[in-house]
């Protein structure tokens, strides 16, 4: 069915007329000093039942957009109607935010009670349902979203997925017509993104109309229509085939493309008869069977690197590395069980490995935040815990960027945050200056931005000043951990184009640890794999790519071009089973096709 | 360190205890503490302690969490039995005399009932928080004051500031562990040097954590806006509290326990 059929049918449920919000600025004095208008003109109008997904980066008005739709936010000028009453009637508030509900980016800060079920009675204890209704729309509302088994648990002990789970919940339990989510996966691993957008799915299926803003164009295809954003307006509207379709428009935009559009679109540039318009492995496998082709590429003689020699001293070792939490209590759990690794200097390399693979406990091994419960780490060809070792200068050696690393800047100004880890140091203040501005100039940071305090900037440039004070410590080692998560597609680049043009330039050790296997297929030139606690493999990208198999197996996701190779090799169309790039599956295509 | 706080936490159970209507509970703890510090003599403050050893038993409590409550307060105990042996004056003659140290009797008697009532004060104040969640305490608290609404004393929104604080205590201890291993990283010195200069290291550890929990608070209140939050007026309960006849077989053992401490101090 499609969606002009849907809303023919359907009255709509959400109208925005040339709606415009801005937000005025005030000096220390309270005096006006300018105004910042974030829409500029929006009118759209939602059908009820509709899968809407919102895409635009960071800063373009999708998030107060969505606020305006409850009544969070009203409109400085045009018009908001959720059912046809005003959004911004200040009597029927109640009514509208019963009629649409909001969830959040962040899991933790939307549950107000410390027991789940207590949580999502949350809405209907303010709206003065009597007790009995509220027990049974909250187990009705728990087991829709699959948590009823977890309703006697705190909020704590949840995974990010299932918090968000339970999130939903306490807006479903309003029985709710729409629900508004702003970027509910951002701060989710695979699994809990999967959760949730299957939730999400199921939810619509019974007739809930959902607006779903997110980053992540893997989700935005799942939508009966796609709406993209830029500078407080619409600028494009249509089905996910129709947007995707356009790859230049998006790009313009520094939106993502799903890797088989890209492949697409790059192929057809190069003059092979496809269309452009493919969302799916699936499609897109079908459509290239389609052409004339070969069965199997010729592989030319072997592709790969020469190997390095040995005699690259190696920067970080650990040997028969145990880590044991809580040890003598009855929660004692092994996080890292009997690893051993050793790291190349001047390596990029990618660590990857689901929640709880006992990565984050191995990369705070390597810079002394962790002490082993047995075994030795090696940093320089030197055991970090031998008596009478220094543990402060391991740390300046080998630098750790944590997740959401600008939670960790505190101080007035850019520079001084950066300052920070060299001053520890002991350095020269002179040598502090040179390093904190190279560490800037790395990162994108340009001189102005130095005077500022770190707290005006946007999250993308915050997250660049913490690296830049890990990098002004000039570690030999650099490890960072999801160094993008939570950016949008240009800020993600950006920050790891910064950090890849570093290794380049530095020749520094770079550990990157990600969910993104995309991400890092981009960059690294190894690939560390963790499971349950142990080395999965620590190989050449390549390498472990010609196993993506297992991969899949211990529940890790592949890109989406390598899920595109495999469908093809199945239907007797073999470009290998080292793609993970769209890059080399295009020349691998040509090559078959003989275009 | 964070860990080993076991004051407010909560043991799921069954017992007789645990069934009990949570304001019961609060007032009857109330009136033990009551009769600890009545009791007069060893014979009263022994019935007091031989009903918290039988509430204790009743509750299905392991002994090694009540030694557990007590340790924290282990100081505190010693530093008041110590004071009452050595500055508490008897009649008689003292038991030790080295002329720097004099011990009487009474001392030693003196600092033994301290003893006894702070460590039953402690484990009977544990027992309230070992068999009642912290959301039914809450609950309870909000039930307790809610005359106190009469004279516009704020009682739901304190009841609404204690639940938020017990729901984001986890969350912000995670996030000060994460603030404080990020800034190590970065090489702050945080556990050596003297006082000032600690005290200088926590600088970069709490403004963020501040920062954050700024962020936090505003998203919450967006959140319980969204979800037609209004303030107390109106508001409905998913649990409710129901007194039962468990509850009155309770108040009227604990009541006539306070009756025999107050016999006792008259009779003796």
């Amino acid at each position: 069915m499609s969606t002009r059929t849907k809303a023919e049918k359907m009255k709509n449920i959400i109208e925005v007329k040339s709606l415009e919000f801005e937000y005025k600025e005030y000096d220390e004095n309270g005096e006006e000093i300018g105004s910042n208008k974030v829409l500029r003109g929006i009118d759209l109008s939602v059908p009820k039942g509709q899968f809407l997904a919102v895409l635009g980066h960071n800063g373009c008005g999708k998030s107060t957009l969505a606020q305006h739709l409850n009544g969070i936010l009203t409109a400085s000028s045009g018009k908001v109607l959720i059912n046809g009453i005003d959004a911004s009637d200040e009597e029927r508030v109640f009514d509208i935010r019963q009629i649409v509900g909001m969830v959040f980016q962040n899991p933790d800060n939307q549950l107000v009670a410390t027991v789940v079920e207590e949580d999502v009675a949350f809405a209907l204890e303010n709206l003065g349902v009597p007790p009995e209704e509220i027990r049974k729309r909250v187990d009705v509302a728990l087991r829709l979203v699959d948590m009823y088994e977890y309703r006697e648990h705190s909020p704590h002990q949840l995974s990010g997925g299932q918090k968000q789970r339970v999130a939903i919940a306490g807006i479903l339990a309003m029985r709710p017509e729409c629900i508004v989510l702003d970027e509910p996966t951002a701060m989710l691993d695979p699994k809990g993104r999967a959760e949730v957008m299957s939730t999400v799915k199921l939810l619509n299926s019974q007739g809930v109309t959902i607006v779903l803003i997110t980053h992540y164009m893997d989700e935005a295809v799942q939508a009966d229509r796609v709406v993209v954003m830029d500078s407080g307006k619409i600028i494009a509207d249509g089905t996910p085939k129709e947007i995707f379709g356009q790859v230049d428009m998006l790009r313009e935009h520094s939106l993502d493309v799903p890797q088989v559009t890209e492949l697409m679109y790059e192929l057809h540039r190069s003059g092979l008869d496809v269309p452009v318009n493919v969302l799916t492995e699936q499609e897109c496998a079908e459509e290239l069977l389609k052409l004339p082709h070969k069965a199997a590429y010729k592989a030319g003689p072997s592709a790969g690197k020469p190997e390095k020699s040995a005699d690259i001293p190696f920067i970080a070792e650990v040997k028969n590395l145990t880590y044991k939490y809580s040890v003598g209590t009855p929660f004692e759990s092994t996080a890292v069980d009997n690893v051993s690794v050793s790291i190349a200097k001047g390596q990029f390399v990618g660590v990857i490995g689901h929640t709880g693979s006992g990565k984050s406990t191995l990369i705070q091994h390597l810079n002394g935040l962790l002490k082993p419960t047995d075994g030795k780490v090696y940093i320089a060809g030197r055991d970090i815990w031998a008596k009478g070792s220094d543990i402060r200068s391991v740390r300046f050696m080998s630098g750790l960027v944590f997740q959401y690393s600008e939670y960790q800047l505190f101080e007035e100004t850019v520079y001084k945050d950066i300052a920070y880890g060299p001053t520890n140091m002991g350095l020269p203040e002179d040598e502090i200056d040179r390093r904190v501005r190279k560490a800037a100039e790395a990162m994108g940071i340009d001189g102005e931005l130095l005077k500022r305090s770190p707290f005006d900037l946007s999250g993308g440039q915050k997250r660049r000043v913490a690296l830049a004070g890990v990098i002004a410590m000039q570690p030999e080692v650099l490890i960072l951990d999801e160094p993008a998560a939570g950016l949008d597609p240009k800020g993600r680049d950006m920050v790891l184009d910064e950090i890849s043009e570093y290794h380049r330039s530095s020749g520094t050790t770079i550990l990157l640890v990600s969910h993104s296997m995309e991400d890092i297929v981009k960059y690294a030139e190894k690939i560390l794999v963790m499971n349950r606690g142990r080395l999965f493999c620590y190989e050449d990208t390549d390498t472990v790519f010609s196993r993506t198999k297992e991969l899949e197996q211990v529940g890790l996701g592949i890109p989406q071009i390598s899920r595109l190779s495999h469908i093809l090799a199945k239907s007797g169309m073999d470009i290998g089973n080292d793609i993970y790039t769209t890059e080399r599956a295009k020349e691998r295509i040509l090559e078959i096709t003989d275009a | 360190m964070l860990n080993d706080i076991t004051i407010g936490q909560f043991f799921p159970g069954n017992s007789v205890i645990h069934r009990m209507d949570s304001r019961f509970k609060i007032v009857l703890d109330i009136i033990y503490v009551v009769m600890l510090f009545v009791a007069q003599n060893f014979y009263g403050l022994g019935i007091a302690c031989i009903f918290m050893v039988m509430v204790y038993a009743a509750s299905g409590i392991s002994f090694r969490l009540i030694l557990k409550s007590i340790k924290p307060v282990l100081a505190i105990i010693i530093f008041t039995a110590l004071l009452n042996l050595l500055f508490v004056k008897g009649d008689d003659a003292p038991l030790i005399d080295t002329g720097f140290i004099t011990i009487y009797a009474k001392g030693a008697e003196t600092s033994i009932f301290m003893i006894v009532r702070i460590i039953f004060l402690i484990i009977g104040m544990s027992l309230l928080t070992y068999t009642t969640s912290p959301i039914v305490l809450t609950d309870a608290i909000e039930s307790l004051l809610s005359p106190l609404k009469k004279v516009h004393f704020p009682v739901h929104e304190l009841a609404m500031m204690m639940t938020i604080a017990l729901r984001f205590i986890p969350t912000l201890i995670e996030e000060l562990n994460k603030i404080m291993m990020a800034q190590k990283a970065r090489g702050a010195a945080l556990d050596t040097g003297n006082v000032f200069s600690r005290a200088k290291a926590m600088v970069p550890i709490l403004i963020p954590l501040f920062i954050s929990a700024f962020k936090r608070a505003n998203e919450l209140a967006t959140a319980m806006e969204c979800r037609c939050y209004k303030g107390g007026e109106g508001r409905t309960k998913l649990r409710q509290l129901k007194a039962t006849q468990l509850d009155l077989y309770a108040s009227g053992i604990t009541l006539c326990t306070l009756g025999f401490v107050i016999i006792d101090n008259i009779v003796f």
